[in-house]
């Protein structure tokens, strides 16, 4: 007897060992399917958003997009420029006069001294134009050289007053804040995931700004693609963890007249299309709102001038670029070299590294 | 042995067997791609895109205006729509999920969902 329950005993032992054996490929495998993640796509500020959030539960990845989605709608009601309730409308409709924008009032901070930085290649005043070539109607025309001189003329952020929560504009003057306003959210979005205990998130506010929290769940550093501005797909391949990015081509949104390319970039010196031998400028920072603007900046500037800025940047400015030229010339500053790597198709293309 | 004990060996061997299978089968399954095409955030159709034997044409109508999507063996595009600016049209095919079609004006959206791929997201 004692001797049978004995061997039943380690019988049973074997038996549960082997069983636990079995079973564990199917519990490993549970545990490789990571933490939950929710994505939501938006359409909002004039583009398509698509968030993709990690958390450790369904429930707090839920209830965190639903913040997100919150506060892009928030942003979006604040700046934009033809909705009547919004405050940049009342900015642009003040007629001279000092207008309440508290919603607005750090934007407008922020966008100012990126209009400074830049020498005014970035310029927020240049609504009148935008809505003159139909950038915003989608109804597009070509402006005489008189019209563009007249507009060029109302174009310059000097002029846009701040004072505490106030703000004004001379009259005829209008902002347009769509260089910037979607990578200040994409900032404002990861301060509040952030606050939700998110740490792995990949924000897409509609492609040219992208906010990438953390890292892929695992750790692997986020695979981010840039398109290629002559429409080839792909030309390369950014990795990147913590990181913001922002590219302005004009590729993105243009219209042909005649056999010529007009582009939503407008040079604030001329109030047309900015023709500086770029096709499109990527850059690299930890805030969404110096990509958005700064890529905006650069492409006005052209690569010389742009590499210049690069080499100068001053303190709280720090950034990273890729330039494309118009030919497919590709040059990546230093501080990306190791994250930059051209995509399939394209190895053949001569990337120009700069150095400080 | 006795009957329990066989039975109960019968069954691990099953299990064993499962287990190993699931293991192989995870690691070459390739999740296969599908096309979801949605107008307004309402899901429209789900096209598993490995099965489409021959390019076929989907018409979808919003209120806004008209699109064509081309649905071919392993990709999908926009092939035609009445929307101003013919980005949908221009951007061409998709086959993976690192960026949807979009028509704004239309507010459709025609991304693909599952298969694998390498890249998160793109720039530009």
């Amino acid at each position: 007897m004692r001797t049978a329950r004995t061997s039943g005993g380690l019988f049973r032992r074997a038996l549960a060992l082997l069983l636990g054996a079995a079973l564990f490929p199917a519990l490993a495998a549970g545990c490789r399917r990571g933490p939950d993640s929710v994505r939501e796509t938006v359409f909002a500020m004039d583009t398509v958003m698509t968030l993709t959030l990690y958390a450790g539960s369904q429930e707090q990845a839920r209830q965190a997009m639903d913040g997100a989605v919150a506060e892009i709608r928030a942003v979006e009601g604040l700046c934009a420029p033809e909705d009547r309730d919004s405050q940049l409308y009342a900015l642009n409709h003040g007629d001279g006069a000092w207008v309440e924008v508290p919603g607005l009032q750090d934007l407008l901070e922020r966008s100012l001294e990126l209009c400074r930085a830049t020498g005014g290649a970035l310029d927020v005043t240049a609504y009148p134009a935008v809505k003159a070539w139909g950038f915003f109607s989608g109804e597009y025309r070509v402006p005489s050289q008189a019209e563009l001189a007249q507009l060029a003329g109302r174009i310059g952020y000097e002029a846009l007053e701040l004072s505490g929560s106030r703000a004004r504009l001379p009259q005829g003057m209008e902002a347009d804040l769509g260089a910037v306003a979607k990578g200040y959210a994409g900032d404002l979005l990861r301060e509040g995931l952030e606050e939700a205990g998110i740490s792995s998130a990949l924000l897409d506010l509609g492609q040219s700004t992208i906010v990438a929290m953390g890292s892929k769940p695992g750790g692997a550093p986020w695979r981010i693609a840039l398109q290629d501005p002559a429409g080839g797909g792909y030309l390369g391949v950014l990795e990147l963890e913590d990181c913001a990015l922002g590219t302005s081509g004009g590729y993105q949104r243009y219209f042909e007249r005649d056999g010529q390319r007009y582009w939503h970039i407008l040079d604030p010196d001329t109030a047309a299309p900015a023709r500086s031998g770029l096709a499109s400028v990527t850059v690299a920072a930890p805030e969404g709102i110096l990509c958005d603007g700064l890529s905006t900046a650069l492409f006005v500037m052209g690569l010389e001038r742009g590499v210049q800025f690069w080499r100068e940047r001053t303190a709280g400015l720090e950034f990273e670029a890729v330039f494309v030229t118009d030919g497919g010339e590709l040059y990546v500053t230093a501080g990306l070299e190791d994250s930059f790597s051209l995509a399939e198709g394209f190895e053949d293309r001569e990337v120009t590294v700069i150095r400080e | 042995m006795n009957k329990r004990a066989k039975l109960v060996l019968a069954l691990l061997v099953v299990a064993l067997a499962g287990s190993l299978a699931a293991i192989l089968s995870g690691r070459e399954r390739t999740e296969s791609p599908v096309a979801r095409i949605s107008q307004g955030g309402q899901v429209l159709e789900e096209i598993a895109l490995d099965q489409v034997e021959r390019p076929y044409t989907i018409e979808v109508d919003s209120g806004a205006g008209h699109n064509t999507v081309l649905v071919e063996p392993g990709r999908i595009r926009v092939s035609q729509a009445d929307c101003p600016d013919q980005v949908c049209v221009s951007q061409g095919y998709i086959s993976d999920g690192t960026v949807p079609i979009v028509c704004l004006p239309h507010s459709l959206l025609i991304e693909i969902v599952g298969g694998g791929g390498t890249l998160d997201g793109a720039a530009g």
